[in-house]
């Protein structure tokens, strides 16, 4: 008897080790995304030539972390008895990730030493963003059935703004590096199609915002407050690392600013009305405003199709806005749809999720 | 109802204001000009074939903030850089390049949609990006191999390029760019 309530005990605690190690995973892979954005403005705007630089090091101190955490729930998985095989799903993403991320910084190394530097989509990258997205995966999944288990309270459930936010940042990563044309280097022409990228930025981006947002929405038991919250994070990570490192773009930050609006009138929408018309109605609304929310390195894509201006980075708003109405007018209707369909992803995604099996 | 009609008024407002107004705002603030300028002091106006002259240069940007500050100082008289040219001190934010002959190079401040090979060596110092008042130096020491009249061509070209002050000199001598280059000459006597 009393060995039983031990191992009971010991399990107990194993879950909530196990629950570290998945907010060290979600929050390594946050460094990361924080750190890949901001390697990408100091390209663009330093275009420094030694691997070793300040974006890099918030990067490659990400991947440890993320390691660390997933040592640790590796290791309390094991002493695990009763929801062992739930969290399996969550370790496994985990561990691909983190093999993936291991690999991609000696990777990353050896491609800067031989190619110089790389750009954006390079077989390192790929790699890095791959294991970035299962990463940040793995450590969602934990987080959230735990919270489930838990049955959390409001503040508890707050952990999820860190569970989800990875996986839509190494999501626009993936979306990022198939759209944007920062590839091509000396050695390489990696720069996607224009017109495959342009399809790619309106179908991925809107997917994504509007998945991210409903999918906290659903983890958190529709809680009010997690939509705007979780726009407001991923639209102070955006500005801090896109836009107020580039001087010339410093005023456009109450433009951007105004993106918080369509969140927090989703999550209202979500408050108010429980129904599938509002769904879709706050599902479309978020889609349809990924142009504005991926300013300003959105731009360059469809400037490949609609401008094709040379762009150096104090020039980029001018031909940002020069074609925002275009732009809007041309992906209104495509933004919408992919918004409104993940609605329903995000459903079946959270459904998965919170599945608990014993 | 009353949710409807404020989220409807919130939108609209959200929409004009990114849309339009914000745009049409930022679209007609003037664009930034960065100005390039440099000294030169060449050390030995005449030398002897085998003696070396310093060059060193101290570049400005006299304007507003820029993207890229790009220094040029370029040897027609020149076939080997590597054995003539030597770089003793940059502060310039990349590190400096060699071009050498046929090498393709962005040619009349296009920015990159004209372009030559280049005809001689050069070497090209950057800085990104450049703000207001900064300075960046370079010295180099140089040794000729022939006997003649050996000349240095220097300019500098600011990015984004955006009128006649984006480029140092404004006028002169046009190099195998299709670009103003001040003219430094020194004397090899045998």
């Amino acid at each position: 008897m009393k060995s039983k309530s031990v191992s009971l005990l010991w399990s107990n605690y194993s879950e909530h080790v196990f629950l570290i190690g998945c907010v060290l995973v979600s929050f390594g892979i946050l460094l990361v995304t924080v750190g890949g954005s901001w390697d990408i403005t100091n390209h663009l705007l330093s275009k420094p030539d030694t691997f070793f630089s300040p974006p890099h090091a918030v990067m490659y101190l990400g991947v440890t972390i993320s390691l660390a955490g997933t040592v640790t729930s590796f290791l309390s998985w094991r002493k695990m008895q009763e929801f062992k095989s739930t969290y399996f799903v969550s370790l496994k993403s985990s561990l691909i990730g983190i093999g993936l991320l291991s690999s991609a910084g000696p990777f990353d190394y050896i491609w800067h030493s031989n190619f110089g530097l790389d750009g954006l989509l390079s077989p390192p990258h790929l790699t890095l963003i791959a294991g970035m997205f299962f990463c940040a995966i793995g450590g969602m999944i934990g987080i959230s059935k735990f919270l489930k288990i838990i049955k959390s309270k409001y503040h508890q459930s707050l952990l999820l703004l860190l569970a989800v936010m990875p996986v839509w940042l190494s999501g626009s990563g993936i979306i990022s590096s198939l759209s944007l044309p920062f590839s091509n280097t000396n050695y390489f022409q990696f720069n996607p199609e224009p017109t495959f990228a342009l399809i790619s930025a309106t179908l991925g981006f809107p997917l994504l915002i509007s998945t991210s947002c409903f999918l906290i929405f659903r983890l958190s038991g529709f809680r009010f407050g997690m939509i705007s919250l979780l726009g407001g994070l991923f639209l102070l990570i955006y500005s801090s690392t896109a836009i107020i490192p580039n001087f010339a773009l410093m005023d456009s930050m109450s433009f951007y600013s105004l993106n918080l609006i369509p969140f927090i009138i989703a999550d209202l929408t979500m408050f108010f009305f429980k129904g599938k018309k509002a769904s879709m109605f706050a599902g479309g609304l978020l889609g349809s405003i990924f142009y504005m929310a991926y300013y300003p390195y959105v731009m360059y894509t469809f400037n490949e199709v609609l401008l094709g201006k040379l762009v150096s980075p104090s020039l980029i708003y001018f031909v940002y806005f020069e074609m925002i109405n275009d732009v809007f007018i041309i992906t209104l209707i495509p933004a919408t749809i992919m918004g409104m369909l993940a609605v329903f992803i995000s459903e079946k995604t959270a459904k998965k999720i919170l599945e608990i099996r014993r | 109802m009353i949710f409807v009609v404020s989220a409807a008024l919130f939108l609209s407002i959200y929409f004009s204001l990114t849309l339009y107004i914000l745009p049409e705002q930022y679209m007609s603030n003037e664009k930034l000009i960065s100005e390039p300028m440099f000294e030169v002091t060449i050390s030995e106006k005449e030398i002897s074939l085998g003696e070396s002259f310093n060059v060193d240069i101290i570049t400005k940007n006299g304007g507003d903030y820029g993207d890229i500050h790009i220094l040029s100082t370029a040897f027609p008289n020149v076939v080997e850089i590597d054995e003539t040219v030597r770089i003793t001190t940059y502060d310039f934010t990349q590190t400096p390049v060699k071009v050498i002959p046929g090498d393709e190079m962005i040619a009349r401040y296009s920015g990159g949609l004209e372009h030559i090979k280049a005809k001689y060596p050069s070497i090209e110092a950057t800085s990104r990006p450049i703000h207001p008042g900064s300075t960046y130096k370079m010295s180099q020491i140089v040794t000729p191999e022939t006997v003649g009249n050996f000349s240095v061509l220097i300019k500098s070209v600011n990015i984004p390029h955006t009128s006649d002050l984006s480029h140092y000199p404004q006028s002169g001598i046009l190099d195998h760019q299709g670009e103003f280059v001040q003219v430094y000459s020194v004397n090899v006597n045998p």
